[in-house]
């Protein structure tokens, strides 16, 4: 993501400059929908662009927004307005809880469910909402005309100008790897579960903004505001401008304004077409109309930030020892770890060896939060962590790198710099040599030697017996869930039990 | 009992193509149309309607995975999401156009009236809808359970990657899955079109009501989608019939809300064992 | 036939041959084993029963005469015993039938509980289950990635005691393994990896006792 260019930013200046300074009243209005569109794709952006989250309820906000102001008009005036950016985003927090932490298609059906509870509301709840008369005659109390236009568009402004700058640094790639790799993000101490909460209210909240314009321009407020074809418009247009550009809300909604118009022969043919269109960019320019103007002036999607290790490799963290006691975790029946205790201090380094099957993953994810332990203890100094999430672990001071990849594009290299540059005190490395050329391993044993210089602990699995001799102070021996050798590589690699382990001697013995 | 019909065809596709398909709804409408339509211009027996309603659906239903879902298997759960809503717009909007939005009535597979029997007047077309559905039902539960190519079905389903492995040609058997799906939601579409009659718009109540069935019963389970469609079913009856229908459908958004919130891998949710 | 049933450049395993593919975890076993089905590219050119198979996709080679037990056994969860059994078979009604009635016999874990639903089924049932379907259509080479994860003893011996016994009937068996004493004892020759490349050939007693090995196997 990048900051907005010049371009970028004349175009959106010129729209509404050209409308209140040519264009006739009927074309003002048109302006002013698409920047009241515009609002509502620019919240949507947040979960669904940025998180990617399969969000269904940003049109049911909408309309509640729209009715929130119709409601509030007549007694608050131009008060109206943050009171609907609250009624829709109180219940988007309240919502948000249990919803958020579903799984994707389970969100999405649960954002569709509310969805309906809304629309349900808006028909029947006459009493309140009119029923499917809806409401009117409140718009005298709220901005209208050139001036509608003026405030829609300075939201608008300012809503974009905002979106480009946060999400274009350090926001836009933790996003990134919350939407990509959720566990990653997990072990640099992102909190999904706070980032998604937010994108939703503020998404929400955009959302009842955009729909109390809406109320403004209209006059009227009927339930078809909180249907789902709104919510239908909302997401094609966010995706046919670009789900994440900072104009792709604008120019979505600028054709989703346009199009009726231009196509205003072939009634409700506009809605075929426009369906088409979508599912055209998704196959085939999945960033978008907006993406799509900035590949053609030359501009290059910016490459993501790739981390490299910093050049200070001192731990920001404090704790001083990490220990392991007596870690017991069972699946199913088995016991993937039987029982397994050792510690690492700062400025050590520690390789965990043992064949396949004998619990080194495990191991890590247990100590890392990605799974629970059923028994034993975990400690940093005198801090328990068996029962706290991946990423409040990881602001405890502890950073990991993971067997398989989970990024596009992503490497190796790529992956232990980001684990590298949180500035844990302790770091667990999960086969870091894998497919590595010998020269990069040399490489990664002078990193481990200053990082343990630099006073880090670390933990290493890996099976490269002589990167492990070169690398480590101490060897761990796993064998199906127990520790059997814990000494200097030297003497855990002479050690017959050791020996026997890796050939598979012990079974035929039995 | 139609209900069951589309959430049988929505899991089937589901555990196929490891997608939703939101387009899944709008098949049960053009299964509706494609029997006002044919069964207007060809005047033929409802009954001979329901194979050419079924062959028609099925070629959709292979032609929406082609265009919206197989592409797209590679990307990120997004771009299917996008790409299913997408096609349920394009066949919504298309019907509009082609044949307008006004509701049409389908051909009843019985005709219409009622039978008295013992006393008590039971709708011809209602009647029809349960035998036809339960037919088709205990034929799907055959094909699987039963048959060969069910078995390969499942396998599918189960372990794309191992089924390739033993020599199952998995293509053709997701081609094949998609297409059940298809025509099983398109002859729904027939069924219900008499009483409930034929609108474009129809199509995400539709969805909607399979999505929940499916999240109910346990997500990717053929016996669990069944038995939340029959639950859905006679909820609804119930709460209507005391309450309204407005109620009626509140009160069952709420219930998945709930249950979603409670135990999110549905109430028959598939425990340890089953492959994510 | 004799000849190659498989051949991939570097080594061969012929007609009636157990042989152990050998190496740490990241040498590169499943990624060979994987090549060879078609699930991966491979620098090397697979021969399978003579035939270049570069162009064949997976189904079509496992169409040749190929049987497969992947690492973690992957039995198809939902199926019973007897399901997993015929969905795998290329036979037809009867024929189909009578296969898998000899195959529950043949594994007598199996016949036991012939109506289990998979998922149900201890690791060592699983296991077999895995061999007994890639053998449904009598492959002439079979592939097992580290058929004895996991398992206890008792079944450890069973299952690799039947691998001479296939042999013995034609069959070219590959066994990866990581344990290379239990893979030695039940093979003729072997072959060791690491990070894909062969560092070892040789007859399976000569490797065996070679005091060198347990350095070659821990070497990733």
């Amino acid at each position: 993501m990048r900051p907005l260019g010049a371009f970028w930013l004349a175009a959106l200046l010129a729209l509404p400059i050209f409308a209140l300074a040519v264009l006739p009243p009927f074309g003002q209005r048109m302006v002013t929908l698409v920047g009241i569109y515009a609002l509502m794709g620019l919240g949507y952006q947040l979960v669904f662009g940025q998180l990617g989250a399969l969000n269904l309820a940003q049109g049911a906000l909408f309309g509640v927004g729209a009715y929130a102001a119709a409601l509030a008009a007549p007694t608050l005036g131009m008060l109206a307005l943050p009171v609907a950016i609250l009624g829709a985003a109180l219940p988007a927090a309240l919502a948000a809880g249990p919803v958020l932490r579903l799984q994707s298609h389970y969100f999405a059906l649960a954002t569709l469910a509310l969805a309906s509870i809304v629309n349900l509301v808006a028909v029947h709840a006459e009493g309140l909402t009119g029923g499917a008369n809806g409401l009117s005659g409140f718009a005298l109390a709220l901005p209208r005309g050139p001036v509608l236009l003026v405030t829609v568009w300075f939201c608008v402004i300012a809503a974009v100008l905002i979106y480009a700058q946060l999400f274009c640094s350090r926001l836009g790639d933790e996003a990134r790897l919350l939407r990509e790799a959720p566990l990653v993000a997990a072990t640099l101490g992102i909190d999904g579960g706070r980032w998604r909460l937010a994108a939703f209210v503020v998404g929400g909240a955009l959302a009842g903004l955009a729909g109390a314009f809406s109320a403004a321009i209209s006059g009227v407020v009927s339930p078809d505001v909180t249907g789902f074809s709104v919510m239908v418009l909302c997401l094609t247009f966010v995706v046919i401008g670009g789900s994440r550009h900072p104009m792709g809300a604008v120019i979505g909604a600028l054709l989703a304004v346009c199009l009726p118009e231009i196509l205003r022969d072939f009634q409700g043919a506009w809605l075929l077409v426009y369906a088409v269109a979508t599912l055209a960019i998704v196959r085939w320019v999945p960033g978008g109309l907006a993406e799509l103007i900035d590949r053609l002036r030359g501009v290059r999607s910016p490459v993501p930030h790739t981390p490299a290790v910093p050049e200070r490799l001192l731990a920001t963290s404090g704790a001083q020892r990490l220990v392991l006691d007596t870690v017991v975790k069972r699946f199913g029946g088995v016991d993937a770890l039987a029982g397994v205790s050792f510690s690492v201090g700062r400025g050590e380094i520690v390789g965990l060896i043992g064949p396949n099957g004998s619990g080194k993953t495990t191991l890590l994810n247990v100590i890392g939060g990605l799974d629970r332990a059923d028994g034993g203890a975990i400690t940093l100094d005198d801090m328990h962590l068996e029962h706290l999430p991946p990423h409040a672990i990881a602001r405890k001071g502890l950073g990991r790198t993971f067997q398989t990849l989970m990024l596009e594009g992503d490497t190796r290299s790529a992956d232990l710099a980001r684990a590298v540059s949180t500035g844990a005190a302790f770091l667990l490395l999960d086969e870091p040599a894998a497919g590595a050329t010998d020269r990069e391993r040399g490489q990664l044993v002078s990193l481990l030697h200053r990082l343990r210089d630099a006073g880090r602990g670390v933990v290493i699995v890996d099976h490269d017996i002589e990167l492990l001799t070169r690398a480590c102070d101490r060897l761990v021996c796993l064998d199906r869930g127990k520790v059997i050798a814990i000494g200097r590589p030297a003497e855990v690699r002479a050690d017959p039990q050791v020996r026997a382990s890796f050939l598979g001697l012990a079974e035929v013995a039995a | 009992m139609a209900y069951a019909l589309v959430a049988l065809g929505f899991v089937l596709a589901l555990n196929a193509a490891g997608a939703v398909n939101f387009a899944h709804g709008d098949l049960v409408v053009l299964g509706g149309a494609v029997a006002v339509v044919v069964g207007q211009s060809t005047g033929l027996a409802a009954p001979l309607l329901l194979p050419l309603v079924a062959l028609a659906l099925g070629a959709a239903g292979i032609v929406a995975a082609r265009v919206a879902i197989l592409p797209l298997a590679a990307r990120p759960p997004e771009a299917t999401f996008v790409a299913t809503i997408a096609l349920a717009a394009i066949i919504e909007h298309g019907l509009t156009v082609t044949l307008g939005a006004a509701p049409r009535t389908a051909p009843a597979l019985a005709g219409s009236g009622s039978f008295d029997i013992a006393g008590l007047a039971l709708g011809r077309q209602p009647l029809a809808i349960v035998v036809a559905g339960s037919i088709l039902v205990a034929g799907v539960w055959f094909l699987l359970e039963r048959t060969q190519t069910g078995r390969r079905m499942r396998a599918v389903s189960s372990d794309r990657h191992m089924a390739r492995a033993v020599g199952i040609p998995v293509g053709r058997y997701i081609m094949l899955s998609l297409a059940l799906a298809g025509a099983l939601a398109g002859i729904a579409g027939f069924l219900l079109g008499h009483q409930f009659l034929v609108a474009p718009t129809q199509g995400a109540g539709h969805m909607l009501k399979a999505y929940i069935a499916v999240a109910l019963g346990g997500w990717g389970s053929v016996p669990g989608a069944l038995l939340g469609a029959l639950g859905i079913g006679f909820f609804e009856t119930f709460v209507s019939a005391g309450f309204g229908d407005a109620w009626a459908s509140a009160a069952l958004y709420v219930g998945i809300l709930v249950v979603l919130a409670v135990r999110p891998q549905g109430l028959f949710g598939e425990p340890v064992g089953r492959r994510a | 036939m004799s000849g190659n049933f498989l051949d991939v450049g570097d080594f061969v395993v012929k007609a009636g041959e157990v042989v152990a593919l050998l190496g740490g975890n990241g040498a590169g076993k499943t990624a060979l084993l994987e090549g060879v089905l078609g699930f991966r590219p491979m620098a090397r050119t697979v021969k399978l029963f003579g035939q270049d198979v570069s162009s064949l996709a997976v189904e079509q080679r496992v169409a040749l005469g190929v049987g497969y037990v992947p690492e973690g056994r992957r039995v198809f969860a939902g199926l019973t015993v007897r399901e997993n059994l015929a969905a795998c078979s290329t036979a037809s009604g009867a024929q189909r039938r009578h296969r898998v009635d000899e195959m529950l016999v043949l594994f007598p874990m199996l016949g036991e509980r012939p109506d289990a639903r998979a998922w149900l089924l201890s690791g060592g049932q699983q296991q077999m289950l895995a061999l007994a379907r890639a053998l449904m259509n009598k492959p002439r080479l079979l592939l097992m990635d580290e058929p004895t994860l996991g398992l206890a003893p008792l079944v450890v011996a069973d299952l690799l005691r039947r691998l001479p016994q296939m042999a013995a009937e034609g069959t070219a068996i590959l066994l990866a393994e990581q344990r290379a004493a239990l893979a030695l004892g039940a093979a003729s020759r072997g072959v060791v990896l690491s990070r894909g490349q062969i560092v070892r050939t040789g007859p399976a007693a000569e490797l065996a006792a070679d005091p060198a090995l347990a350095d070659l196997m821990a070497g990733g």
